[in-house]
């Protein structure tokens, strides 16, 4: 106790009868404050944009149901599909016939390779064909682990993680990391998964022009003005661009060193999506990265799909431990979807020393490619979009005919005509109401590793007939 | 709901909003600010006023910072970040007011600055930093302050 302070009780009440008239008056509104406080209703804060009870009750009037089955137009048929039975190799058989596969992303041949298949079936015999969890609940197997380290290693990053639907890899990637008041900037042509991605962050989304670093330069500047404006929310705001390495709606490729010269200029993080060029680009098919010759580290991450040159199923992130560990809690396809079954791990695997052990198909591949670009240049009426290396083009129509329905119809003669004379093509198809950029119709040709020059020719030769007929 | 749910899987979105809630966290905060008063006293060079007119600024500063400056939640939410600029108490029961929480939490330091001015013996420099050090964590609780940054101060 303090000396000569004395602590009594009496002394304490006395000075209770001297305080002064102020503090008393402020401790009786404290009281008042009190009493108000108890006996006061919990409300929830009106957000300025709710309705009022009156305009709730008004919408409820005037909403009508709309039919459970809605009404198909006549113009507009049930679409027919083509029915494939056996696997889509190299000889695809559609609606019964057996025709040369110009259509399924098989680009290494590996759908049907003997060794990809017996060592999935021995997967299959020790482990069974599923895991029945997911990573985090006893879905983990050493087969996950193994194709992980061996991805890794194979792109030369530090840790890569791996999804069991190709889908959702990108699409749960990318809302793992840019949450709401993040802005991301993105491609016009970005495939549909990356669009679901943007849409589950929440984040600002700002679009580019098609593979063109001056918008991009352009919006980075524009973002880089608003920033100085507001230093203290552009500390908390976190940038991101999204590319594909092979944009699977044009077929063209990103230019990625002059995106790395903006990343590092604007300080922008960028997210590489590597599914048609992991296994296709690069001299020993490591993607965009090696065919560019651009350090990997400067990429912040790399997502691919298993589903195309490894012709297994899933996908995976590869990139920097401290990134890709992040996706193991925060990666929604990851933590809540059962895992890949083991048995197409395997064959991820055995897929994989295939493509270490023949270091000549990718060249091959490349080769081929650039003989069918050759040879479809100068088709009146079709255009090719894509470049010259990349397995999967598009041929557009030159001359829109009006509308796109009979732009499709015609497109379609076009496949049935090559569909009958062996060929396998198909459109490219898209859910026409949920792109944000419809692309617009094409047929979609793909170039595998397997299909040889005189089959190259015959197909070029039978498009340009195809389209000297119909289009003519 | 009052339970206490520690390591079961639940499925809310943001449990800073039920924390306030939960079974117990009342009667911990009251014994941690008890404590606290304790140990003041147990300094030897401190008299009672002083002592009661620490215990208030202190456990007012406490409020402030843990419940009107830090913002955000310490770990990852679902819902991609929705509280990310939002203080605790803009957190509270997702934004609904008066609960019965944010009553007691409220009231909470009126009681306190009783006690303090009592003890203080209505000394006007006492008076002066218990009051100032009350309106200080009284005023951002006010429903007319939610979500209110003035000066732009602590916005992002």
């Amino acid at each position: 106790m303090a000396s000569g302070q004395q602590w009594v009780l009496v002394e304490m009440v006395q000075a209770f009868y001297e305080a002064p008239a102020y503090h008393l008056i402020l401790e009786g509104i404290l009281i008042l404050w009190i009493i108000r406080l108890l006996f006061s209703k919990t409300y929830k804060l009106q957000d300025s944009s709710d309705l009022t009870e009156k305009e709730i009750e008004e919408i409820i009037e005037e909403w009508q149901p709309e039919p459970l089955v809605p009404r198909m137009s006549k113009e507009k048929p049930a679409p027919s599909y083509n029915i494939v039975s056996g696997p889509p190799c190299h000889k695809i058989t559609v609606n019964g016939k057996q025709c040369i596969n110009f259509a399924s992303f098989n680009f290494l041949g590996l759908l049907d390779n003997d060794r990809v298949k017996n060592q999935a079936l021995q997967s299959l015999r020790k482990y069974g064909v599923g895991t029945c969890g997911p990573r985090g609940f006893y879905g983990t197997f050493d087969v996950h682990l193994e194709l992980e380290d061996r991805l890794a290693k194979f792109m030369r990053t530090e840790e890569a993680i791996i999804y069991s639907y190709g889908f959702a890899t990108i699409a749960s990637a990318i809302p793992a990391y840019s949450k709401r008041g993040d802005i991301v900037f993105v491609d016009e042509a970005a495939c549909f998964s990356i669009q679901k991605g943007l849409q589950a962050s929440r984040s600002h989304i700002k679009y580019f022009r098609h593979n063109d670093m001056e918008d991009l330069e352009r919006i980075l500047k524009q973002q880089e003005l608003e920033d100085q404006k507001n230093p203290r929310k552009a500390r908390v705001t976190r940038r991101f661009i999204v590319v594909e390495g092979l944009y699977m709606n044009t077929g063209a490729i990103c230019p990625l060193p002059e995106l790395v010269k903006l990343k590092y200029k604007y300080k922008v993080r960028i997210f590489l999506e590597e599914s048609l060029s992991f296994g296709v680009l690069g001299q020993h098919g490591r993607g965009v990265t090696e065919h560019f010759g651009v350090n990997i580290d400067d990429i912040d991450l790399i997502s691919a799909n298993m589903e195309n040159s490894l012709a297994s199923v899933g996908g995976f992130c590869c990139g920097r431990s401290f990134v890709i560990d992040h996706q193991r809690l925060s990666g929604q396809g990851y933590c809540f979807s059962a895992s890949l079954p083991p048995m197409l791990a395997s064959a991820a695997i055995e897929a994989l020393n295939i493509m270490e052990e023949d270091q000549d198909i990718f060249r091959l591949l490349r080769d081929k490619c650039k003989l069918i670009h050759k040879e479809l240049q100068g088709i009146s009426g079709l255009k090719v979009v894509g470049e010259s290396i990349s397995p999967a083009f598009h041929l557009q129509l030159e001359q829109s005919s009006g509308s796109r329905e009979s732009d499709v119809r015609i497109l379609n003669r076009i496949v049935e005509y090559c569909m009958d004379r062996k060929i396998a093509l198909t459109q490219a198809h898209y859910l026409e109401k949920e792109e944000k950029f419809l692309p617009p119709p094409s047929i979609r040709v793909v170039v595998t590793v397997e299909q040889t020059e005189e089959e190259l020719e015959m197909a070029a030769n039978l498009i340009k007939e195809a389209a000297q007929n119909i289009l003519q | 709901q009052v339970t206490m749910n520690v390591g079961v899987a639940h499925s809310e979105v943001n449990p800073n909003t039920r924390i306030m809630n939960s079974r117990g966290i009342w009667l911990t905060y009251a014994l941690g600010v008890g404590m606290l008063h304790i140990v003041l006293l147990s300094i030897p060079f401190f008299s009672v006023p002083v002592v009661w007119t620490l215990t208030n600024v202190i456990h007012n500063l406490g409020m402030y910072v843990f419940l009107h400056a830090v913002k955000g939640t310490p770990f990852e939410t679902p819902d991609q970040g929705k509280a990310r600029l939002l203080t605790h108490w803009e957190q509270l029961d997702y934004g609904v007011q008066f609960t019965s929480s944010r009553k007691f939490f409220t009231i909470s330091p009126i009681i306190i600055y009783f006690l303090a001015s009592f003890y203080t013996k209505y000394d006007p420099t006492h008076c002066f930093i218990n009051t100032a050090s009350l309106l200080s964590v009284l005023i951002p609780k006010l429903p007319q302050l939610h979500g209110v940054r003035i000066f732009g101060i602590n916005k992002y």
